[in-house]
């Protein structure tokens, strides 16, 4: 088989290979192996048309479909790295994106004109809009989805290295703005050969795409499929939220490998009638993004007996690192199941405070070396640099490690144990959220003197958000008006589920707004 | 007040928590990103607690949720 060091190598090789065979699957259509490599390839020429550099960054604003296929790869065929902005989120937080890592070509649909119209006139340097016919508001070049079927369909010769630049996912950061994450060919390609590997991927399976492309899981489901040269289905926005339909759908479409957050699982379990439907091709379920709380689990493993499970762990920043695969649970305790060993081609590193190693079953800080590991943040040295740490090796080298915040301890199997978090992240249905974000979100109001946002378990392995300000004298603002504020800087799930406006906050004896004081009375109000 | 109109309030001041929204009957509440899985639970058991309709589970589907009018008319099989 030909070299792969490039994600879109995979496509290349098996359109040759096996070319009829479906990479991807949207409603009922599809695209084949062959089709896939040629419509990207027009898409890539297209890019290099009208300017795309080498390095640069493609936005991929729309609901998802066959395109987001033909854009991920066509946008990186043209030696860019892409982009997925969240199509729910609020035009003010896709207008930072575009502005903090100067995307320049958007590809896009129809349906998102008027979203589009309204990014074009809060961020400058946006000129070429892949996927629109027409704009308004600004100057701008306008290239249809059509124009593509007239563009030479064979394939660019770029020169590209692993080390390019692949991918930017943009998460929730600390400071008030989201960071962007960005990933080479080589770090991507790694996560991806684990995948195809591990799972025993086949040109005849079937893989979910659950995850939104702004999310890590979808990249399993697209280039592990894609290098195994099995079939992607992606599943419409719209469907993931109906448990019912999710289980129509993988009967329907016959899928063997399922991917998502616990989250969607439970849901799926309890009010999916999966009882109803014929799961027989299914043969993996993977989880990743939060704990699965082992009294679902359990239930679900026992609803489906023939099927592999396995627990998936790691920061955006790492793809995955370690992984569990569950060989039944015990029925005394409900104990969490554990994140595992690292995965082929990642070392693992456990220390404490002062970074020194910690001895084995002792807890640490997981830190995590291979390829797999991010390049680092985009236009942040100084947060990349704080991301890494430096073990110096035989005196003149240093093997570079990414510090994931999460605290760990090895147990007696020797597989780690997620314990928690050293900082103020945390998850909410899958989806990671820095409190520290909303606060600064909340403090950014007018009539806001001091915020405090909080997570509350919600009894699903999961979290919801509360927050509580307290106004500044003379102003009469109600919760509803800082929704309004929050919904146009935040994702919808980054909006606190509820917010109290209060007189005071407990506070500690330095005079600290007492979170957890505030979180405990949250959390006792929803047990009442 | 007709289903169509409670449910419209709901969906603005309890969903989209803002009186003032935009919200037309026909309009995809899922494509426009207004119901999350959240909010789907949340607007299942308002039905029940304001007409007295429990919506089987195998119901709440895409079809019949897709808009203020395709759950109007999906509730129209009960009195």
């Amino acid at each position: 088989m030909a070299m792969r060091y490039m994600l879109s190598h995979a496509v290349t090789n098996w359109a040759e290979r096996n070319p009829d065979h479906e990479a991807v699957r949207f409603s009922g259509q599809s695209l084949t192996y062959a089709e896939l490599e040629t419509r990207s390839n027009r898409l890539a020429r297209i890019l290099r048309e009208h300017g795309l550099m080498r390095g640069e960054r493609v936005g991929i604003f729309m609901n998802k479909g066959l395109e987001s296929a033909v854009a991920i790869y066509g946008i990186m065929k043209a030696g860019g790295a892409y982009v997925p902005l969240d199509p729910f989120a609020p035009v003010g937080r896709i207008g930072f994106v575009i502005q903090d890592c100067g995307i320049r070509h958007l590809v896009t649909k129809e349906a998102k004109l008027s979203q589009v119209e309204e990014i074009l006139n809060l961020t400058t340097g946006l000129e070429f809009l892949v996927g629109i016919s027409e704009v308004e508001s600004k100057p701008a070049t306008c290239i249809p989805w059509e124009a593509l079927d007239s563009v030479p369909s064979g394939a660019l010769d770029l020169n590209l290295t692993e080390q390019d630049l692949a991918y930017i996912l943009y998460t929730s950061g600390s400071t008030g703005t989201p960071k962007g994450i960005m990933h080479t060919h080589r770090s991507g390609l790694s996560f991806a050969e684990w995948g195809a590997d591990t799972y025993d991927l086949q040109n005849d399976d079937r893989l979910s795409n659950h995850a939104p492309l702004h999310f890590d899981l979808s990249t399993f489901d697209i280039f592990s499929s894609s290098v195994a040269g099995a079939t992607t289905v992606i599943i419409p926005e719209a469907l993931t939220k109906f448990p019912a339909n999710m289980a129509s759908f993988i009967e329907d479409e016959k899928i063997s490998v399922w991917y998502s957050v616990p989250f969607a699982l439970i849901q799926l379990m309890q009010r999916g009638k999966m009882e109803t439907r014929d799961l027989s091709h299914l043969r993996w379920v993977l989880f990743a993004g939060e704990v699965f709380p082992t009294k679902h689990l359990r239930q679900l493993m026992e609803m489906l007996p023939n099927v592999r499970f396995s627990n998936l762990y790691g920061p955006t920043e790492t793809n995955v690192c370690t992984y569990y695969n569950l060989s039944g649970i015990p029925e005394d305790t409900d104990e969490t199941i554990p994140i595992g060993k690292p995965c082929a081609n990642v070392e693992d590193l456990i220390v404490d405070l002062d970074d020194h190693p910690v001895l084995p079953g002792e807890v640490g800080e997981l830190l995590i070396r291979g390829g797999v590991v991010m390049k680092g943040y985009w236009g942040q040295p100084e947060k990349t640099a704080q991301g890494f740490f430096r073990r110096q090796s035989f005196g003149h080298f240093d093997d570079i490690f990414y510090r994931t915040g999460d605290l760990v301890q090895m147990d007696a199997e020797g597989n780690y144990r997620y314990l928690g978090r050293k900082d103020r992240q945390i998850k909410t249905r899958g989806y990671r959220v820095e409190l520290d974000e909303i606060e600064v979100a909340l403090l950014s109001h007018d009539g806001v003197q001091e915020a405090a946002a909080y997570p509350i378990p919600d009894g699903q392995g999961s979290n919801l958000i509360e927050a509580s300000v307290i106004l500044k004298p003379t102003f009469e603002i109600g919760d509803s008006d800082l929704v309004e504020h929050l919904s146009r800087r935040l994702p919808p799930y980054a909006i606190p589920v509820r917010l109290d406006i209060l007189d005071d906050f407990p506070r500690t004896s330095t005079g600290k707004i007492n979170r957890r004081e505030l979180q405990t009375r949250a959390a006792e109000r929803m047990t009442q | 007040m007709d289903r169509k109109t409670i449910l419209m309030d709901y969906v603005k001041n309890e969903i989209m928590r803002n009186r003032n929204a935009k919200l037309n009957e026909n309009e995809d509440l899922l494509s426009a990103g207004i119901l999350d899985s959240l909010a789907i639970l949340q607007l299942v058991a308002y039905i029940d607690e304001t007409f007295g309709i429990q919506v089987p589970d195998e119901d709440v589907v895409y079809d019949n949720f897709k808009s203020i009018s395709s759950l109007v008319s999906y509730l129209g099989q009960f009195k």
